[in-house]
């Protein structure tokens, strides 16, 4: 399965654990995890599947969290869904 | 520039039968027409020090509160207009007062989008301002009157008007409207409350408005820099508190209380996010009023406890 944003949205990241996310297809503005938010970061035009979302994020993280969020992302990706920031293809 | 206080009754009432009465009120112009004495009363007193406008000037908004009509006067009823057209149903004329205000608030909560706007009061001391955004019954009224009262300068009890992508506010100072137990808590906190008519048996219940300008600068026009944010929230049982919130929930929170965030869309977003990224957010929790006015006196210092 792939996943693809739906828009080109704006963040406002104060550098807390949480991230303000506006989406201009929607209009609606979201308050997300750090985490949630990094990975609606990794989209650009082009879909990705969890896999190379995985290899794209992975690589970024301190290798402690790496079980935790390999656990955690499906589900966020999910609830991107269901926020409408993402869609599946 | 003249002030009401400097019309007579006579006169003062000939424009409110009549012509209108045009008033400065911030950066906007309301004409205002009414045949209803009390409305004319609680304008007398609660706008006394407002400046008039100028007889060429450009009207922002024209309004009226009339009974028209043997049948509405027998019924005690009266309309609000806004440009002669009735976008409300017909009140009971002992809460005109009430509801003149409340017109008042609508005409630039729906009308006026130049501005981010937010659902809040602010109060200004010096150069600082502070907005305090909040749910209707959260006490941010209240506290807008007494710290009106204790020196503050009320910049506004209903909008906070943000032009986007600065800091600033732009005053709009209009009477406070207080309700139900607020009226006699702020008419215990000080004797120099003055107060209009009292509407009884609104929606909101017993509603009253406090006379705003009570600053010597209460008319001045030039915008202020916001530094601070304050949730406050009246809760009877809990601990008082004020407490740093986060920026994130804070801009989440603030935009709820925004009139047009959602309208102004990404604008309404980068307009928050300057503003919020540059002022300091508090939760303030209270139920006694004076420790409340001595929370928000301790934020003005020039170097706020992040």
């Amino acid at each position: 399965m792939k996943w693809r944003k739906n828009s080109s949205g704006s963040f406002y990241d104060a550098n807390e654990s949480s991230v303000v996310y506006f989406d201009p297809h929607s209009g609606d503005t979201h308050l997300l995890s750090d985490f949630a938010a990094y990975v609606v970061q990794q989209f650009g035009e082009q879909s990705r599947t969890t896999e190379q979302l995985l290899n794209q994020i992975l690589p970024t993280v301190e290798q402690g969290d790496i079980p935790h969020l390999t656990d955690a992302l499906p589900s966020v990706l999910e609830d991107l869904v269901t926020l409408d920031i993402l869609k599946r293809e | 520039m003249q002030q009401l206080a400097n019309l007579s009754d006579s006169e003062l009432n000939q424009r409110l039968a009549h012509e209108g009465l045009g008033l400065q009120v911030g950066p906007y112009i309301y004409k205002i027409k009414t045949n209803l004495p009390l409305v004319g009363s609680g304008i007398s007193t609660l706008y006394k020090n407002f400046n008039l406008a100028q007889p060429e000037a450009f009207i922002d908004y024209n309004v009226a509160i009339l009974s028209k009509g043997l049948l509405q006067r027998l019924r005690g009823q009266s309309d609000f207009l806004f440009d002669s057209t009735n976008p409300f149903d017909s009140i009971p004329t002992g809460q005109a007062y009430a509801f003149l205000e409340w017109g008042m608030n609508w005409c630039v909560s729906l009308h006026t989008n130049e501005y981010l706007k937010l659902h809040a009061a602010a109060v200004a001391r010096g150069d600082h301002a502070i907005i305090m955004p909040g749910v209707p019954g959260a006490g941010k009224s209240t506290l807008c009157a007494a710290l009106g009262l204790s020196g503050w300068r009320i910049l506004s009890d209903e909008h906070a008007m943000i032009p986007p992508n600065t800091t600033e506010v732009v005053p709009l100072c209009r009477p406070v409207s207080l309700k139900n137990e607020s009226i006699d808590v702020i008419k215990r906190f000080s004797s120099n409350a003055i107060f209009g008519p009292v509407s009884r048996e609104t929606h909101k219940g017993v509603v009253a408005h406090m006379k705003a300008d009570l600053h010597p600068q209460s008319h001045e026009m030039k915008t202020l820099q916001a530094r601070t944010m304050v949730f406050p929230r009246y809760a009877k049982d809990e601990t008082q508190r004020l407490s740093p919130r986060r920026r994130t929930e804070s801009f989440i929170l603030a935009a709820y209380h925004s009139f047009n965030y959602s309208l102004l869309c990404e604008a309404g977003f980068e307009a928050m996010k300057t503003l919020i990224e540059n002022v300091t957010c508090y939760d303030l929790v209270y139920h006694d009023l004076d420790w409340a006015v001595n929370a928000v006196d301790s934020l003005s210092d020039p170097e706020p406890n992040p």
